[in-house]
């Protein structure tokens, strides 16, 4: 079959295939030996070949010449990614009762109009704050079919955010087209969701990488909200830079981030929200590629304290995917040195420089590890148990990055 | 029979507060400014000089028994206008020391601004009354700071009196034209290109509200004073039928320059606001001050615009 294939294809078709596959001598070729050389190997490939190269062989599409062979998103992938999110839409829709409709009406006279969440009177825009704490679509559906009906709450003003800024329509909005990327580009993997807890406050800690973009603040996001029953919203926190830099500034306080000063993480836990936090910070985020899921000093340790003081469990959280989406083939102090120049409210040490402006399309996996509950008498700890604790933590991310990447065949 | 001070009658707070005190039988209302009152009312009024001996020698011969200290900060420096530093800060001076040697003082209530958390990145997002202010401070903030330090300087000296400071959120409504709210009507509000901060106001009325009751109730204490909620920018000029002009930051100094030429005063502290955005924690307000303000945040800002009665009664 692939061998008549090949026959049928003129020189120049087959010396292209052979560039791609990268075959030694072939410009020395007549083209029956081209055909030869290009005919499936019945070797074994070799081990120590990259999962790239791997993973472009297993796409190898004969028709497809001409194409660039992406590595990554497959048809398969296309369609699993189509029923995730159809799944998450079923099961998100049961939340809301679409019978009845919100009865609340804007002083200027705006009526709502919204489906009420089951077994209440309201709608989450208008009931008793748990938007804030569970993401329910308030319309019922996750989509842009929701848009037009989302917006006009968003010009009226018809809500409050809450106090840390967190707009539940932008969030709505900003969620359905982050599924995208989070089930369509990174395909992300969750393990372990029954490990964050259902009700109540909880620190998650996780493994930070990047490089450019936090993509992995929103991918922790998105899991708990994407899989966990019922859905639950993680409020990561972001350091000052957000605060700083415009259009960043007021969205990432709409998508429900926050500024990670002590006082608000303190506030979010005694409010019951799940806090997202990446104590590697910075240095982690900057991490070049050959120190990729190596887990740095988790910061000062201050998440064990916070989540002592507050009573709430610490969850470990692994990812991988996001210290490779877009890897850093430079770490540069000067570079800083020139933002902090222009810029001397930046606190930024040294600056990662990644190639490629787009994220490679890495397939992700979150583990959420069994959590390490705060100890029984919620008397504060002290810095000796602080640092066993965090050094705990740290332990457990590390060994669950290296199973995970131990049984990974192919990075896309 | 109480004698009440109020300074800064000619300030819009302060016109509106005096008219609703001087309608009650049981106390004597004593009205100091250094301008003419803007709102009409029916008290004892003196112009004088707030920067000053005048101010210091007027007090102890009227002998309050309460102290409704509006005019905290020189009005220049709320204005973001130039004046030296003394000037700024000498009436509140020259009043505390007054109060220091007062003998029948029951109470001061100072009315300060929740500009003196200034407005920078590193701020949390909710300000608690015990928040320390990060950044450099603002001039406006650094007066204000100082007016509360003299505030701690007095109470030595008067254990037992009772001194209440208000922080206000900055005032909104259809009855103020203070240089926030007038910055905020204009037609076309020139904003920060990239920036939607989160602000906080508070009603006039609830404002006014807010003095009587602290008057009524003397509770000794620092309280932030704001409408329930708070409101993006953006959505606050929507609600307005507002065109907002988003302007980078350079830019955005010289619009705030030009509107002080037309007579529309844009405080020093303005672009911090305009960029950070400022919200109080007002648990301590609902808690052990007692008040809550009749208008949530969204129905201040629909007064403020009048798009809805001015006289709506909040449910």
């Amino acid at each position: 079959m692939m061998q008549r294939d090949l026959t049928s294809l003129t020189k120049r078709e087959l010396y292209g295939m052979a560039r791609d596959r990268d075959i030694s001598g072939r410009s020395s070729m007549s083209r029956s030996e081209l055909v030869e050389a290009l005919r499936p190997p019945p070797t074994e490939p070799h081990e120590d070949d990259n999962p790239e190269v791997e993973v472009v062989e297993d796409d190898f599409d004969v028709d497809g010449i001409g194409s660039v062979p992406l590595p990554g998103i497959s048809p398969e992938d296309r369609a699993e990614a189509r029923a995730r999110r159809t799944a998450l839409e079923d099961r998100l829709s049961q939340f809301v009762d679409q019978s009845r409709h919100c009865s609340w009406t804007s002083i200027e006279g705006h009526p709502c109009g919204l489906p009420v969440l089951a077994g209440t009177d309201r709608c989450g825009l208008h009931g008793d704050g748990s938007i804030a704490d569970r993401p329910i679509p308030l319309t019922g559906s996750l989509g842009f079919s929701s848009w037009p009906t989302l917006w006009r709450h968003l010009t009226l003003a018809t809500y409050d955010p809450d106090a840390f800024g967190l707009d539940p329509v932008v969030a709505e909005m900003t969620w359905s087209v982050l599924n995208r990327l989070y089930y369509d580009y990174f395909r992300v993997e969750v393990e372990g969701i029954e490990n964050v807890p259902s009700n109540g406050g909880a620190v998650l800690v996780a493994n930070h990488g990047g490089a450019a973009v936090p993509y992995d603040g929103a991918m922790l996001a998105l899991a708990v909200m994407n899989e966990a029953e019922p859905p639950r919203r993680v409020r990561v926190i972001g350091t000052e830079i957000f605060n700083m830099l415009p259009f960043v500034s007021h969205l990432y306080r709409k998508v429900g981030a926050a500024y990670a000063g002590r006082d608000d993480a303190r506030e979010l836990l005694k409010r019951g929200h799940l806090l997202g936090v990446f104590p590697e910070g910075e240095r982690g985020f900057m991490k070049p590629v050959w120190e990729a899921y190596r887990v740095g000093r988790l910061g000062r340790g201050g998440f064990a304290d916070l989540a002592q003081d507050a009573g709430v469990p610490i969850v470990p959280v692994a990812i991988i995917g996001s210290e490779e989406v877009h890897p850093a083939v430079m770490v540069s102090k000067r570079l800083a040195q020139l933002v902090r120049l222009i810029f001397p409210e930046q606190r930024v040490e040294e600056i990662a420089i990644a190639l490629n402006p787009i994220p490679l399309p890495i397939r992700w996996k979150i583990r959420f590890l069994p959590p390490v509950e705060p100890s029984g008498d919620g008397e504060p700890i002290d810095g000796l148990e602080q640092l066993e604790r965090v050094e705990d933590v740290r332990r457990s991310i590390q060994t669950a990055l290296d199973d995970m990447l131990a049984h990974r065949t192919t990075a896309f | 029979m109480e004698r009440v001070l109020v300074t800064g009658a000619a300030t819009w707070t302060g016109g509106n507060l005096i008219r609703r005190l001087s309608q009650r039988d049981d106390m004597a209302v004593f009205a100091v400014d250094d301008r003419s009152p803007r709102i009409r009312f029916d008290a004892d009024f003196r112009k004088l000089s707030l920067d000053g001996l005048d101010l210091a020698r007027y007090i102890l011969e009227v002998d309050p028994t309460m102290v409704v200290h509006l005019q905290s900060v020189h009005r220049t420096s709320e204005e973001g206008r130039r004046a030296s530093s003394e000037d700024r800060i000498l009436g509140s001076l020259g009043l505390f020391g007054a109060i220091e040697r007062l003998t029948s003082i029951r109470s001061v209530i100072i009315k300060s601004d929740t500009a003196i958390y200034g407005a920078s990145p590193r701020n949390p997002s909710v300000l608690a009354e015990t928040t320390r202010p990060q950044g450099k401070p603002s001039r406006h903030q650094r007066d204000l700071a100082e007016m509360e330090r003299f505030i701690g300087e007095a109470r030595k000296v008067h254990p037992e009196t009772v001194f209440t400071t208000l922080r206000f959120a900055p005032i909104f409504g259809p009855n103020v034209g203070n240089s926030i709210s007038r910055y905020l009507t204009l037609p076309v509000v020139p904003t920060l290109l990239g920036f939607d901060p989160r602000l906080q106001f508070i009603h006039d009325r609830d404002a006014v509200d807010a003095l009587e009751h602290a008057i009524d109730n003397p509770i000794d204490g620092i309280f932030n004073v704001a409408a329930d909620g708070q409101m993006y920018l953006s959505r606050m000029l929507r609600l307005g039928r507002r065109i907002p002009q988003p302007l980078p930051g350079r830019m955005f100094d010289t619009a705030l320059r030009a509107m002080t030429r037309f007579n529309v005063p844009a405080p020093d502290h303005l672009k911090g606001l305009m960029k950070h955005g400022r919200v109080t924690d007002t648990t301590r307000m609902h808690e052990d001050f007692g008040f809550t303000p009749t208008h949530t945040c969204r129905q201040t800002v629909l007064c403020g615009y009048e798009r809805i009665d001015t006289n709506h009664d909040a449910t």
